[in-house]
Parts: structure tokens; sequence; C-alpha cells
């Protein structure tokens, strides 16, 4: 099955890079928008599918590369590129340290914490107008000098292939097995000898920092930024996302990211119905789908091409 | 034996819960090879005196010393890195992952384990409690026996120098009991060493060679098993006088 | 100087009461169903908008309209708790925590995003219950403030009332503290399930007809309160309602004060919420069961 995974893998990265050409620029955009989300999404899932910590303050890390990035280029007019690497690394300093501060917490304890952080951020984002343009956002200049999106699609794209194959090598490394360890018992986890403070300390720096990333590239891409990008709306959407496309998935998580953007602009006409629709859809799922909808459908699909025992195996493995 | 430090004593333990001493100021030494048994009524505080020497508990009062080292503020992490296994009351397993999985999680935490070394002795432990066949099931799909098995298993996995057992024969059938018993035997006969919780002391009777006794927190008894059974307080701590 | 802190400090308590009400909702859910509903901001909004209808398209007046929003509440949230929270009594669903935690968060997004298409984007705000200001000395508050804030007492006396001298409020008690102990002597789980979610809605609706004449309804209205539900029952405890009356009050009059003496008028109110979140933070980092709250019961 591993042959598969991979060779669909490979097909799949082959039709994104050669995406732009057959689209126009509208479309580019929305798959920019939809890889974009789908960093926040994929670590969004790390942190809570695989190592069990249900942070709502996701999109505070994003304001953090974001805002970070913007301020240092146009405050002390840091070479963008520049300023996006600081973005990542304080999200990751403060995703750590609000991970150390969360270690005595769990479950709607570290949600509402996170949630109040994020809330927090997002209420000083918008009071100090002067320093970051309040409600009515900061602009932010451009990282290429290009008539069409091109060089960003390939960046994203880039960021997205690195940052979720990272992840993945992470999933499948020990330290993806002491992230679930963590999150089914954490207490038998200690007893085992899992250093539980370490790793979800880690797990925090990663998911936030990539959550920066994110934020980082979102800054120059959409040219200004507003506080919005921490609010919970946004939250609830790259959460949307993970859940449709299976929580415990990464690849999943980029599908869900990737078809929401896009039916969130195929429906543009419906106006405010598609965000009831997508609230709809995550409650759905969540009820009557807990694994997801695009993870499990995919696995469906797999374990049909093979062989039938082969198969019976699988799905009492999965 | 004297000459050693035992491989972990607690000195003067203590732990209360509100106004209560749970662990009253309790000492207790276990040598290397002994096979120990912990026993009392129920609220003596034998599982608080675990999860003490294991570092699930902070303390009160008193020292935890393993090999003569105290170890103040460590957690449990830590004592599973000294060598200090345990199982617990209720099954602790990671449900969702698999047999194998379960065993790999303690085998990887040690430090420089190398991948495919762990995997064979997982599955030579596998082997040894007869759950070899299960390796790809999730640990939720086990029956509760084989749960408890994982459990030690698991704990196997640290390469223990110090098993605490807590509660292993809880409302296990008697053939899964008499297992139990035969594999605590052939570990310990391999030079591990036990402190068993239990309230069944039928099987306790037939491992251990050297008996504790605890009543409200405290140590009221301690020798070789003929002598404890003798003793009156013994005696008269479980007939709840 | 001393009339500004005084109108500050009456317009705290004000709204701590009104904040009382709503908290008390959510830690009575919190006690029963053993679950935080990310969603309550939601429900206190969607009682707002039921009693503005039924003044305006049923034609009740205000008074008796703040009933009948309470009553149209309970009854939502009575669907919402069978329609969505029933997966939490099964055996057969693993992490139930993460579930409750996911799936209020969603029904929160959901409600918020549906609000704006049934009743609009722009604020709303129902007739006054009684229109002008009380003057008393230096103290100017209106009669809204008043009405709200009396209506808010009677409703938490009521409640109080009902949990501790009536039958089904022991069973409630009873069910908070071991399910398995209140099923033994035939209380009905799933029942109190159902009636705790709802009254744990109608206390929110209620505040939220409450308010209304006062601060005005809007889609989003639901946000601050939902976060500062969640600073009042951790200050409180989480599970005990006296707690999260005492910490409503003291929140309500904190943050206006703090507002009156930040310095800087034009940041005052806005880092009002934020000091409350942080407040909380700080609480969580240390107390993490709260200034008056019980033992963390642990959740399935």
């Amino acid at each position: 099955m591993r042959r598969l995974d991979l060779a669909s893998a490979a097909l799949l990265a082959i039709l994104a890079v050669i995406f732009p050409f057959f689209v126009n620029a509208y479309w580019l955009h929305v798959m920019i928008i939809g890889m974009m989300f789908a960093i926040m999404a994929a670590s969004w899932s790390l942190l809570a599918g695989y190592a069990g910590q249900f942070s709502f303050g996701h999109m505070g890390f994003v304001a953090v590369g974001g805002y970070t990035a913007g301020l240092l280029a146009t405050g002390l007019n840091l070479p963008l590129p520049l300023g996006m690497l600081a973005g990542v690394l304080l999200s990751a300093l403060l995703g750590g340290v609000i991970g150390w501060t969360c270690l005595r917490m769990s479950g709607p304890y570290l949600a509402i914490f996170t949630m109040a952080f994020s809330e927090v951020l997002r209420i000083i984002i918008v009071t100090e107008v002067e320093v970051t343009g309040g409600a009515g956002g900061m602009n932010v200049p451009q990282l290429f000098h290009a008539r069409t999106d091109l060089p960003y699609y390939y960046l994203i794209l880039a960021l997205l292939m690195v940052s979720v194959g990272g992840m993945m090598a992470v999933v499948a490394s020990r330290w993806g097995l002491f992230f679930r360890a963590i999150r089914e018992n954490e207490q038998a986890a200690a007893a085992a000898g899992v250093k539980v403070t370490r790793f979800r300390i880690i797990a925090f720096a990663i998911a936030s920092s990539l959550a920066g990333l994110a934020g980082a590239f979102y800054a120059p891409y959409i040219g200004i930024l507003t506080p919005d990008v921490a609010s919970q709306d946004q939250m609830g959407l790259v959460v949307a996302m993970a859940i449709v496309g299976g929580m415990e998935s990464l690849p999943g998580a980029v599908a869900g990211a990737i078809v929401v953007e896009f039916l969130v602009e195929a429906l543009r006409s419906y106006g405010q119905w598609r965000l009831v629709l997508f609230g709809a859809l995550l409650l759905f799922t969540m009820r009557f789908a807990r694994n997801g909808l695009i993870a499990p459908g995919w696995l469906r699909l797999r374990n049909l091409a093979a062989p039938r025992g082969a198969r019976l195996a699988k799905e009492a493995a999965d | 034996m004297e000459s050693t430090p035992p491989l972990i004593e607690a000195a003067g333990l203590a732990k209360h819960f509100g106004g209560i001493f749970a662990v009253d100021h309790l000492d207790l030494a276990v040598h290397e090879g002994e096979l120990v048994g912990l026993i009392g009524p129920n609220g003596s505080g034998k599982t608080t005196t675990i999860n003490l020497l294991t570092g699930h508990l902070k303390i009160d009062g008193g020292h935890v010393r393993v090999r003569g080292q105290t170890v103040a503020g460590l957690p449990a992490s830590g004592f599973a890195g000294l060598g200090v296994g345990r199982t617990f009351q209720i099954t602790q397993l990671f449900s969702r992952m698999s047999v194998i999985e379960n065993m790999l999680v303690p085998g990887l935490a040690r430090p420089g384990a190398h991948k495919a070394h762990v995997i064979r002795e997982a599955r030579r432990h596998l082997e040894f409690l007869g759950l070899a066949a299960l390796e790809k099931l999730a640990a939720k799909n086990l029956s509760g026996g084989q749960q408890k098995l994982l459990e030690l298993g698991r704990a196997l996995m640290l390469e223990p120098k110090i098993l605490f057992l807590d509660e292993p024969f809880a409302g296990v059938n008697p053939y899964l009991r008499d297992e139990i018993i035969r594999f605590v035997q052939t570990l310990h006969s391999e030079g591990r060493t036990f402190v068993i919780v239990d309230h069944d002391l039928d099987a306790i009777q037939r491992l251990v060679h050297r008996l504790v006794v605890m009543s409200r927190g405290r140590k009221i008894a301690d020798g070789p098993l003929a002598a404890v059974r003798e003793n009156q307080d013994v005696i008269k701590a479980y007939s709840g006088t | 100087m001393l009339q500004y802190f005084l109108i500050q400090a009456a317009n705290g308590l004000v709204i701590g009461i009104l904040f009382a009400l709503i908290a008390t909702g959510l830690t009575i859910i919190f006690s029963i169903l053993k679950i935080v509903n990310f969603a309550h901001g939601e429900i206190y909004m969607v009682g707002g908008y039921f009693g503005y209808y039924v003044i305006t398209l049923l034609g009740v007046p205000p008074f008796p309209a703040v009933l009948v929003a309470m009553a149209l509440t309970f009854l939502f949230s009575i669907a919402v708790e069978r329609g969505l929270l029933t997966p939490l009594y099964s055996p057969r669903i693993e992490r139930k925590a993460d579930y409750g935690i996911l799936v209020t968060f969603g029904l929160s997004v959901f409600l918020r995003n549906i609000a704006i298409i049934i009743f609009g984007p722009f604020p709303l705000r129902p007739p006054s219950f009684i229109t002008g200001d009380l003057v008393l000395g230096g103290l100017i508050i209106s009669y809204d403030r008043l009405v709200a804030a009396g209506g808010g007492l009677l409703l938490l006396g009521a409640l109080i009332w009902f949990l501790n001298r009536t039958v089904w409020g022991q069973a409630l008690n009873a069910v908070s503290q071991s399910r398995e102990s209140a099923s033994i002597v035939g209380i009905n789980s799933e029942r109190m399930y159902m009636l705790a979610f709802g009254l744990g809605g109608a206390l929110a609706g209620g505040a939220g007809a409450l308010i209304a004449p006062i601060y005005s309804l809007s889609p989003s209205m639901g946000l601050v309160p939902d976060t500062q539900a969640f600073v009042i029952v951790i200050l409180g405890g989480l599970g005990s309602v006296s707690g999260t009356i005492i910490a409503a009050l003291l929140l309500g009059l904190s943050e206006n004060l703090f507002i009156a003496f930040l310095p800087d008028p034009s940041r005052g109110p806005s880092y009002a919420n934020a000091f409350g979140l942080a407040i909380m933070m700080l609480v969580l980092l240390f107390r993490p069961t709260g200034i008056f709250g019980r033992q963390h019961v642990a959740m399935e």
C-alpha cells in the first residue's frame, strides 16, 4: 500500500506544479489561499489530533507571524524574508511558552486558556492603532515584484510540502509515538518514561511555528493584515477544515483545507449562506463522522485496490 | 546484602490530602532481588505509597531514595528512566494504539534506543506473555486479562530493576491468575525485584517471601511471610477493630 | 469625580448581575453534563433575539417577553442537546471531552453565522422596559438597567430556590455529584441532562432578553459574554453556583472600575475585556480549579 501512497503523492506533486498553467489568476489565488490554510489546518491537526492538545489559540500565532513580519518590514525596514523568519521564530518561542504554561491544564481548560490568549492578542492589535493599524489593518510590502502570483504560488507550494513533509516525518518517528501516547493517556505515558513536559512543549512549538509561517506568508501576499486573522471565526474555519479532512490525518487536513477553500470560493454567490453551510458541515461531521470525511473516504478507496484478505486485515488495523 | 544500598527506599514518607495522612511517615526499604507483598485493608495507603515511590504523586514529607540517591521532585518519567516500573490498579493503556505500539513507547523513550532492537525486544516480551499473535490489534480490543498482561509487558520494556504491581489479580479469573503468578516467578528468577499490592491474600502468599502490612497510612508489620501472618496487629487491622 | 466612579460602579454591578446569570448557566451545564459549552454566548444571543421578536411580532409586553424568551430558549437548548450532545452519554464514543469542545465550538460558529442571515447584520433594539433615568443624588442610572439588574436578581434567586428546594433541583445536584449514585436512586440521568442544558440555556437567554434594550442585539453579541462567562466560571470555580455569582459581581465591578481608573479613555473599554481574560489566564495557571472551585472533576 505504501507504493500506492507514494505514487499518488508523486502524482499530486506533479499536478500541483503544473496547476498554474491550467487556471486563470482568480483560481490561482484561491489555490494559494487554500495551501496557506492547509499549513494552518495541518499544524492544528498535529497539535490537537495527534498530541491531543485542543488549542483554540492557533490563529493567534498566525497573527504573530504576520504582524512580526509586517512590523519589522515597515517599521525597521528589514528585508521581508528576514522579517518572515523572525515571525516564525517568535511564534515558535511563544508557542513553546504557551505550551509550558498550559502544562497543568487539559481539555476544556486548555481550550479556554488558548482561546483567551488569542483574544488578548487580537484586542491588543485592535487597540494599539498607531503601531498595528488597528482594525483598519496594516499594509505590508510585497515579497515579489512580478505581474502574476506565480512566485507566490510556488513559494507556498514549497512551504506546504516542506512543512507537511516535516510533520509527517515527525509523526512517523518516535516523537509521533510519544505525542499519541500523551494524547491517549498522559499518566501511562509518564509511567512509560515519556518526558511529557518536553513533548507537550515541542508539539506546541512545532504547531505554532508553522502557524506563524502561514501568517508570515499571508501578510506580504495579501498586502494587508487585519486583526480578524486572529478571530474565533477564522479559528472555526481552520478547525472545520481539519475535521472535515480527518483529525488524525495530516494529508487529510491539507485536503480538507483546499476543498473547503475551493467550496468557499465556488459558493461565493451565496454570500453569507456559505458560512452557515460550513458551520453545518462542521456540526454534521462532528456528530456523525468523527474521523472526518476526506481521510476515511480515501482510506476506503485505497483499501478497495487491495486483494480481499489484505483489505480485511487493513480495515481491522486502520 | 546490607552493604549495598536498597534498590528503593522510603524514609519518613508522608502524603496528606486535606487533613488526613494517606501515608503517615512510612519507612520501607526494598533490596535487589526481593519479592515483597504490600497488603492492608482498604484505605490503608498502599496505592498512594506506590504513587509516591514512582513519581506519580508529590511527596509532602520524607524522602525517596533509589540506590542511595535521593530523588527529590522527580517526575514519573524520571522514575521510569531509573528502572522503576509499575502497573496500575485500573489498566492504563494507550487504547487506540496497537499492542506493539504500546510496547514501543517505553522502549523508544529510553535514551539511545535503537528501533530495530526495540521491536525485537518487544516481540520477545509479547511472546513470553502469550500476546504475540495480537501484535497489530488496537489495545482497546483486547480482553481485560490480555490488557493486564500488556500493561505488564509495557512495564517490562523499561528494563526495570524493580516492578510495582498494583492489584494485578483484581477481577482476574483463576486461570489468568495462575499465569500471572508464573510470569512473576519467572521474571523474579531472572533477577527482577517485585513489590506487589493486592487484596488476593492467597495469590500473595503463593508468591512473596516478605510481607509488609499497612493500615491507615502506617506500616504495622514487615517481615517474613510466616511471621507476619501470625502478627496480632495485622489480624486486628483486617478485622476492623 | 466621585460621581463618575459611582456610575461606573453601578454599571459594573448591573453587568455583574447579568454576567452572573450567564455564567451560572454555564456552570450548571458543566456540573451536570461535564462539558464546557462553547456556544453559551450564542444561546444568550438567541435568547435576546427571541425576546425582541416576541415583543415586535407577537405584541407581548416587554416584561413578560423576558419570560417567554426564556421559555423559548429553554426549548431551543433542549433541541440542541438532543440533536448534538447525546453521543456524550453513550459509552461508544471515545474522548468525550474533545467531542464536547469541538461540537459546541462548531455550534457557536454555526449560530453566529446563521443569525446574520436570519436576523440581519444590523443591530436591533427592542423597546425599553421603562424609559428614562433614575437620578439619586449624584447617581444617574437608566431604568432599563435597574430593571435588568432587578430581573437578574429575581432570576438568580429563583434559581437558587429551585436548586435547593425543589425535587428537580435536588435531582440536578445529585447528578452533578455522582451520576451512578443518582441513577441508583432512580433519577433518570438523560432527563437531567436535558433539564440542565435547557436550564443553563434559559438563564443565558433571559440575560440576553434583559440586556437587549440597553445594548441592542447583534449576531456577534455572544462573543464577549462567551469569554467573560469563561473568566467568571474559572474564577468562581467550574461547578460552584455561589462562587460563580460572586465572581461575576467582582468581575463586573472590577472591569468597570478598571475603565474608570485607566487614564487613557480611548483604550479603556477594549482593554477591559483583555484585563478580565488576563486575570483568568493567571488563575488558570495557578489555581486551575478556580478561587472557590471544588477539586477538578476529571472528564471522561
